[in-house]
Parts: C-alpha cells; sequence; structure tokens
C-alpha cells in the first residue's frame, strides 16, 4: 500500500513537474495531465507557428462519424530542440499520438513537455515510430 | 567524444529515471537533434550533461560577448514569476494554486507599497502562480503580443541572448520574443525625465575587470515585471549585474527598485547561470505574431476553455 501511494505521488508530481511551465496560452487547468488519450487519424493540417506547433487530424468516434481532433506542441523553437521540422508531418499521413486530453472534453489534446530530457509521449506517423 | 559519452549518460539517466512510471511516453532519442542537423543553422543550445564539468579556460578581461544561453536553470523560463520570487506556496511541482487576490502565502513574499498591491491586484496572469485566473479573463498584455519589455524579457522566459561590444556600446539581442537593447558605455548620463521606452534606457559600466553593471530606466508602466503579473512604476530603475566567472560562465543578477511599488529593493535573478554557446552559434528566431496568436486562441487556447460539447 505505502509503495503503491510512493508510486502515485511519483508519478503525480512528476506529471505537475513537467506540465506547469506550458500552460502559457490557455491557463493551467485546461487538460488533464493524469490521463492519455491515443488520438488515430489521418493529417489535414500542420501548423508550424507561435506559440505553439499543432497538427490537425481526423479520426472516427465509437460510432464511426469523424472527429476533427487538434494536438498541440510546444513553440518551434522548443519542437526543433527535439528533432521536429516543419515537414515532420504533411497532409495525408496517418498517424497515432498519445497527448493529454482537454479537461472539458472537445477534441484537443496536448504533448505537455518538450525539454530535451524529459521523456516523449509516443507519436507513429504511417506505420513509423517517430517518437 | 567525452562531451558526447557525458551527454548520452545523461539522456540515458533521464529517461531510466523517468520512463518507467510513465506508460505512454518513450525515453528520449539517444542523439541530439543538433547531431543529426544538416547544417549549422538554427542553432541547439545543448543540455547540460553535455557540458556540466567540464573545465573552462579563465575569464578574458572586460568581455562579456558572445551567445549566451540558459539552458542549466529550466532554459531560463520562470512560468511562476521571478525565479528567486515565485509566487507559489510551495516549491515548483508541488500543486498549482490560483484565485488568490494577492500573493499571500508565497514562499518568499515581496514587500508592496499600498499603491504596489492596488497595482499587482489589477494584473491578471494566467500562468501558474496563487494569482492565477482563466486565460478568458486574464489581461496579460503578452498573450496579445504586446511587447514583453524590459525587465520581463530576463524575468519570464530568459533563453538565449546574444551580447556584442563596439567601442560605446553594449549591444543585446534577446531571443524570446525578438527585442535588442543598446547600453551606452561612453559615460554617459541616464536621461532625466525620459519618454518611456518599452525597453528603456541603459547605460553600462565595468566594475572590475569581470563585472559588467547596468542601469536601465525610462520603462514603459504598460509592461509587467514577469509572468506573475507583478507590476511597476514609472520610478522602476533595473540593474543588472553580469558576472563572467569563466570564459563558458556568466551569472546574472537583476534588482528591481520601485520604491512606488515595492517597500524595498528586490532581486528577480540572483547569479543566474548563463553558458556560452560556440561562435557560430545561429540563434533561432522566435516571434510573436498577433495574428498566429489568435489563430491558435481561436483553435484551440477557446476551445480548451469552452464548455463541454459532450455532457
Amino acid at each position: 500500500m505505502i509503495r503503491m501511494f510512493r508510486t502515485t505521488s511519483f508519478v503525480a508530481l512528476t506529471l505537475l513537474t513537467i506540465s506547469i511551465p506550458l500552460l502559457a496560452h490557455h491557463g493551467g487547468a485546461s487538460y488533464d495531465t493524469a490521463k492519455t488519450v491515443t488520438v488515430k487519424g489521418t493529417v489535414t493540417e500542420y501548423i508550424w507557428s507561435n506559440p505553439h506547433v499543432f497538427v490537425k487530424l481526423d479520426g472516427k468516434d465509437e460510432t464511426g462519424n469523424t472527429v476533427h481532433w487538434i494536438v498541440e506542441g510546444q513553440n518551434p523553437v522548443s519542437m526543433m530542440a527535439i528533432g521536429w521540422t516543419k515537414n515532420t508531418f504533411k497532409p495525408g499521413d496517418e498517424v497515432e499520438i498519445d497527448a493529454m486530453p482537454a479537461k472539458n472534453g472537445n477534441p484537443v489534446a496536448f504533448l505537455g513537455s518538450a525539454s530535451p530530457t524529459a521523456p516523449r509521449r509516443r507519436i507513429v506517423i504511417n506505420g513509423k515510430q517517430f517518437q | 567524444m567525452s562531451k558526447c559519452l557525458a551527454f548520452s549518460i545523461g539522456v540515458l539517466l533521464a529517461g531510466i529515471t523517468l520512463s518507467p512510471v510513465l506508460g505512454a511516453q518513450t525515453a528520449p532519442p539517444k542523439a541530439a537533434a543538433e547531431e543529426t542537423k544538416p547544417d549549422k543553422w538554427n542553432s541547439i543550445p545543448p543540455i547540460k550533461p553535455a557540458y556540466a564539468g567540464k573545465k573552462s579556460a579563465p575569464a578574458p578581461r572586460r568581455d562579456i560577448s558572445g551567445v549566451w544561453d540558459a539552458a542549466e536553470a529550466d532554459g531560463g523560463r520562470q512560468p511562476s514569476g521571478a525565479l528567486e520570487h515565485v509566487a507559489l506556496t510551495a516549491p515548483r511541482g508541488q500543486g498549482v494554486e490560483g484565485g488568490q487576490p494577492d500573493e499571500t502565502g508565497i514562499m518568499r513574499p515581496l514587500q508592496y507599497t499600498a499603491a504596489g498591491l492596488e497595482a499587482l491586484k489589477a494584473n491578471k496572469p494566467s500562468g501558474p502562480s496563487v494569482r492565477q485566473v482563466p486565460a478568458a479573463i486574464a489581461n496579460d498584455p503578452l498573450d496579445q503580443c504586446d511587447p514583453i519589455g524590459f525587465p520581463r524579457m530576463e524575468l519570464y522566459e530568459l533563453r538565449t541572448i546574444e551580447l556584442a561590444q563596439t567601442a560605446n556600446q553594449v549591444i543585446y539581442l534577446n531571443q524570446f520574443y525578438g527585442n535588442f537593447r543598446v547600453i551606452w558605455t561612453d559615460g554617459r548620463e541616464l536621461p532625466k525625465d525620459p519618454d518611456p521606452r518599452w525597453n528603456g534606457y541603459s547605460v553600462g559600466k565595468w566594475v572590475d575587470d569581470y563585472t559588467f553593471v547596468v542601469d536601465t530606466v525610462g520603462l514603459n508602466t504598460r509592461s509587467w515585471l514577469d509572468h506573475a503579473g507583478r507590476p511597476h512604476s514609472d520610478a522602476l530603475r533595473v540593474e543588472e549585474r553580469f558576472h563572467r566567472v569563466d570564459h563558458d560562465n556568466m551569472e546574472l543578477t537583476v534588482t528591481i527598485y520601485d520604491p512606488k511599488m515595492y517597500k524595498e529593493p528586490w532581486q528577480g535573478l540572483n547569479k543566474f547561470p548563463l553558458h556560452l554557446q560556440p561562435p557560430d552559434y545561429d540563434m533561432p528566431e522566435f516571434l510573436c505574431s498577433p495574428l498566429d496568436m489568435a489563430e491558435y486562441n481561436r483553435q484551440i487556447g477557446n476551445t480548451v476553455l469552452a464548455p463541454s460539447d459532450k455532457k
């Protein structure tokens, strides 16, 4: 029990540490840092600009309806430092991304820290693991 | 080679430490993005493990020129206010508070005058601090890409700066939102009753062979001092102390003197570490475009704040 508590505390602490500096443009409470959503779909647009890079994709919900997702990263300078470029995604790419979901349930998700020493969230592009 | 090895070990250690508890995340790549870059443009600063413990040559005399990066101290990011006085009740990472009208209970409180406290309450920050408000009601001028101003360019996101010395100036280029300042070293006095400038009027002098001290006045009161919404008046004077420790390392101390707002001077940064980059370092562009910001807020900022479509 104590061990489990320790693990949970560490996970919570780690997530908080990673997420605190990153929510400047929409307040700190917008994303559920403890949850992960796997967003799967076809890229429709990739925006490489400040304040944050983002990729738009069309996926399907459980009843087969199209859902327009947006997944945001950090600013281009920080993304460059972990190997992203303006060519990382292109329209038509089939992608799968693990990210933090918006708390309000809207189809927006966040990749969190782009610190070079932080762990990366899983991204698969056209069947190949990108990070 | 040893640099490469040290970096790899650092990355590996970080990966080992963090990856077992974060199922959705994978370890960072073993090679830095810099190592796979095709050319010398848009340089990427090394992370601390790449240079920690590396012996440096002695500091040159009266010389602070070069590209300096804040990689060691969280990339210079201070989202909860100036590093020496973060507006949090507990060390970073132990919870984000919000909604307070003032800064009661923070770890290292500032001593506000009555006017200072009133001005503080009028500034509504969306950054993570005791006074955080939802982005929809925040009034941070930076959210509209207003100029960041000085000294907020050092007390919010101090990432990379480039300094160049001429016969009578130190030219200061700050990467974050693309700011430049001219620091006069020709012995002139500061202006007596200046028109306000976002980045102020600066004069600098060497107080010893390794310490360059800059005084700045005439600062536009529309800017905030930091991301926690600390205010300033037209009486603000800022002292920067650039102390070159050795060839590769410099410390920056920033002191705020504003008797209209604060009962006593306070330090925003205290011996904050800056690391020298190679002579061919090409600083990437980092600008704030109002149209890009508005588009981002339309598509993302407002969407994550809106009431849920799914009830």
